[in-house]
């Protein structure tokens, strides 16, 4: 029987009026979409949207997420929130957020289990932090705060990383799923990024996944990456998903499907139709 | 603000990270290359080796990142000054501008945030280059700003117009410019060249533009000189004293064809929305 995974572990007073099918599929949303989009309005089930690109925004700007809101379903994805700045939270960013969340009265908010700048610096970069039980305290007051204060469903998204600290205590998912169990939040799963940190710090992504709870999974999230000259992986989102990935993305699908899937691609952007052709082939995989 | 702030430990992990990140890129070798030297002893040591490198060539993927990641949004931002520079000694400028102001805010578009002044200070004897830096920051400003409703005057208005300051549009820039930049801002834009380009001779006099946002872009408006000087008076003065000061300044010749020239002037910059308003 299908399972509505957004739908049914969400507390009645986060739930809002928009939706998305169990099974959608859709894109991640950049300005170079805009004129193909507005000419055609392709068949896509929904759209996210990187909230900083929107957040403070001139009125010209929203007014393009407003006619792509008109259409489709919108979700928000962050990169700014720096949950785990030693910092306390921006209240005057999630004032943002909340109220651009109200604007397109998004399904669900996202953003990474990462630090993104300390001491007054914004790295503008999504950093992993030592993974160690006095973390998943912090980040999951944290989360379950976000998510309050947005009154949405909230997701936290696995990071690409290229180190590890020698302090850590436990895995990347050990970490990730007490996060988000102690919070009461949402797994925002990106399976590019399993494979990618997985790959490079020597780990079994099935052993990942098989962590996950994914009754708890708002969003799968694809992507390419590169592989550098030391054969490591590089999360750059500028190439077709790879074919490992692919598969890993199966595998994902017959554990906890269905789940709302999303195609990102920030560098080297092709046409929309190359783009739909892509995310399409997450249809042919599921089948 | 929000909540408690993480352990002291943290804190100190993430101030080596930043200073890590932030440690500039090697020039030498005629490549920009991580300079895992120099990054702190103290903070490699909180890195595992890993099968693809030590604990330092780990690190410098971010700090690579870092640093392209801001180039580039600097090219993007600065584009007309970046291809007179050309690339490569644009972002040694820019890596001594962004040690001077690293990036403080979550939003990435406001990093380049008097970038042109940088240049202006440092490059004071280039005009071409400090012209080129004002012209991309006017660009950037009104692509920017705000929506707002243009002002039409109403019949209502006649009687205060000449009296009052007109308010100028945040989505409209007056550049002056010495050399052609705006013509070949236009031209380069459709280049991926990251070489320097060609440096055009200066004008024989300055010209003025009018920067327009719009829905669709930004709208360059060729000023006359005449034109020019009204719009830059009305910054500081009502409508009235700004054109007397015009036409104390023009010859006989001109001011005899000033009044039919400015009420085309006037009624063309409000069909533009150069205008927001009327200062009370």
């Amino acid at each position: 029987m299908a399972r509505d995974p957004v739908q049914r572990w969400a507390p009645a007073s986060t739930l809002t009026g928009v939706t998305l099918p169990a099974d959608a599929l859709g894109l991640g949303l950049r300005p170079a979409h805009y004129p193909y989009l507005f000419e055609r309005w392709p068949r896509v089930d929904y759209f996210e949207a990187i909230s900083e690109n929107f957040l403070g925004a001139p009125g010209r700007t929203l007014e393009k997420l407003d006619r792509v809101r008109e259409r489709y379903p919108v979700v928000l994805h962050g990169v700014g929130l720096n949950l785990l700045g030693h910092e306390p939270l921006d209240e005057a960013y999630l004032d943002a957020l909340c109220r651009l969340a109200d604007r397109v009265d998004a399904p669900f908010v996202t953003d990474h289990l990462c630090w993104t700048g300390a001491s007054g610096a914004a790295h503008h970069d999504l950093l992993p932090v030592p993974y160690v039980p006095e973390l998943i305290e912090l980040a999951a007051e944290r989360a379950a705060y976000v998510e309050r204060r947005l009154g949405r469903r909230f997701g936290l998204e696995n990071l690409s990383s290229y180190v590890e600290f020698t302090r850590s205590t436990m895995s990347e998912w050990e970490f990730y799923t007490s996060v988000v169990r102690e919070s009461g939040t949402w797994f925002m799963l990106d399976v590019n990024n399993i494979y990618v940190s997985s790959h490079n710090h020597g780990k079994d992504p099935d052993e990942y996944l098989a962590s996950i709870d994914f009754s708890r999974v708002l969003e799968v999230h694809m992507a390419g990456y590169t592989t550098e000259p030391d054969g490591s992986f590089v999360d750059t989102h500028d190439h077709p998903v790879s074919e490992p990935v692919w598969a890993l993305y199966r595998r994902a699908w017959e554990r906890g499907g269905p789940f709302p899937t999303l195609l990102e691609w920030d560098a080297h952007i092709p046409a929309v139709p190359e783009l739909l052709a892509e995310l399409e082939k997450a249809r042919e995989v599921r089948a | 603000m929000s909540g408690h702030a993480g352990p002291a430990w943290l804190a100190e992990l993430q101030a080596g990270f930043g200073q890590v990140i932030r440690t500039p890129l090697d020039r030498s070798t005629g490549t920009l290359r991580a300079a895992t030297a120099s990054y702190r002893d103290d903070f490699v040591r909180e890195i595992a080796d890993s099968a693809f490198g030590d604990a330092a060539s780990r690190l410098a993927v971010y700090n690579r990142q870092y640093w392209f990641r801001l180039f580039t949004v600097l090219q993007a931002s600065f584009p007309l000054t970046a291809r007179l520079f050309g690339y490569w000694a644009f972002n040694e400028v820019a890596t001594r501008f962004l040690l001077a102001h690293p990036p403080a805010s979550w939003d990435l578009e406001r990093m380049p945030d008097g970038f042109e002044g940088f240049v202006a200070e440092e490059h004071a004897r280039d005009p071409a280059l400090v012209e080129a830096a004002r012209l991309d920051a006017a660009w950037r400003r009104v692509f920017a700003a705000p929506t707002v409703r243009p002002y039409r005057p109403t019949t209502a208005d006649a009687a205060r117009l000449f009296t009052s300051r007109l308010l100028l549009s945040p989505a409209v820039a007056l550049v002056t410019e010495s050399f052609p930049l705006v013509a070949l801002r236009h031209r380069l834009a459709s280049e991926r060249a990251e070489t320097p380009a060609a440096r055009p001779p200066a004008l024989e006099r300055p010209a003025w533009w009018a920067l327009v946002g719009e829905p669709g872009g930004v709208r360059h408006v060729p000023l006359e000189p005449r034109e020019a000087e009204l719009f830059a008076l009305l910054d500081a003065l009502p409508l009235g004293e700004a054109l007397a000061r015009v036409e104390a300044s023009c010859s006989d010749d001109e001011r005899r064809g000033l009044p039919e020239r400015a009420r085309g002037w006037l009624a063309r910059s409000v069909q533009l929305g150069f205008f927001s308003g009327l200062a009370e």
